[in-house]
């Protein structure tokens, strides 16, 4: 089973899963589960100076059947209190919708959302009570960030 | 069992297609919807149906709200159903609860039905001739 599926599996995604392990990004993991390999768990580490600093944040990521032609699905499974992710796990992130390009891959998508933690954008926002927090009062928002990171990310 | 090129998707990335589709208010024609019971559940364990009661029946004009629970094997293993609203008919149990054995989208289930699926076949069975007619408890709350 799992070699045959290697075999159907593009070879595009191959390269991208091996490069992936031999060389992570820093503060990023991206490992694929052995019964789907287009399925992978991952694991973001909170920036510094973010008030997701200090926080191991764990995603989940799956390819689906015309990607690189179509953005990889991600979603957050550690509860994190930002203005571009809500309850779910789920986030708003350009490339992952309409400015996704066969270009990205993978690595660049788990950048970009390791950037996101960097500079939340409370004016595009997918929680929306998290966004108004974050415009009306940053400095308790932050604080917030930070606490749901001591708990939820530790 | 898996689609074309074997690519499978992923429990939790099925469930959110399911709850945009949901959301979006694609569910078929309307006779049916389903959303998130517990909007904070990572895991989206806890949904909740309706069905509108098909005409020509004695489930016309009414609101079936039904509870449906996938465990961490959905899709590969059906999720639990159960009506909220009382009803009779034949494949639900006296206590609410969709028996597979009499029901067979959830008997012989297959990775590529969903929770639509399921709520529109159950809405054809209101429909069916050993169904339509049965009389019916008052309406209230399982």
């Amino acid at each position: 089973m799992g070699s045959n599926q290697q075999a159907q599996l593009p070879r595009r995604i191959i390269k991208e899963s091996q490069r992936l392990l031999s060389e992570p990004a820093p503060g990023i993991k991206a490992v694929p589960n052995e019964d789907n390999l287009r399925y992978f768990s991952v694991e973001i580490d909170g920036p510094g100076s973010s008030p997701y600093e200090g926080g191991k944040f764990r995603l989940e990521l799956f390819l689906p059947e015309d990607y690189p032609m179509a953005a990889p699905k991600v979603r957050f499974l550690t509860k994190i209190y930002h203005p571009n992710i809500d309850k779910l796990g789920r986030i708003c992130l350009d490339i992952l919708k309409d400015k996704w390009s066969p270009a990205l891959q993978i690595r660049t998508v788990l950048l970009s959302i390791q950037a996101l933690l960097s500079a939340p954008n409370p004016d595009d926002p997918l929680a929306e009570n998290v966004a108004k927090h974050w415009k009306e009062n940053e400095a308790e928002a932050v604080r917030e960030a930070r606490a749901w990171t001591m708990r939820w990310a530790r | 069992m898996a689609g074309p090129g074997n690519v499978v998707v992923p429990r939790n990335f099925r469930l959110l297609e399911e709850l945009e589709k949901g959301e979006k208010g694609l569910g078929g024609d309307g006779s049916v919807s389903y959303g998130m019971d517990d909007s904070e559940d990572l895991l989206m364990r806890s949904w909740q149906g309706t069905i509108l009661g098909p005409p020509n029946t004695v489930h016309d004009g009414k609101i079936y709200t039904l509870k449906l629970y996938c465990d961490q094997n959905y899709p590969d293993k059906p999720p639990a159903v159960r009506f909220y609203s009382r009803i009779n008919m034949s494949c639900v149990a006296a206590n609410g609860v969709v028996d597979p054995r009499h029901f067979n989208i959830l008997g012989h289930w297959r990775r590529d039905y969903s929770m639509e699926t399921i709520l529109l076949e159950l809405r054809r069975e209101m429909a069916a001739p050993h169904n339509r007619k049965l009389s019916q408890p008052p309406e209230g709350n399982y």
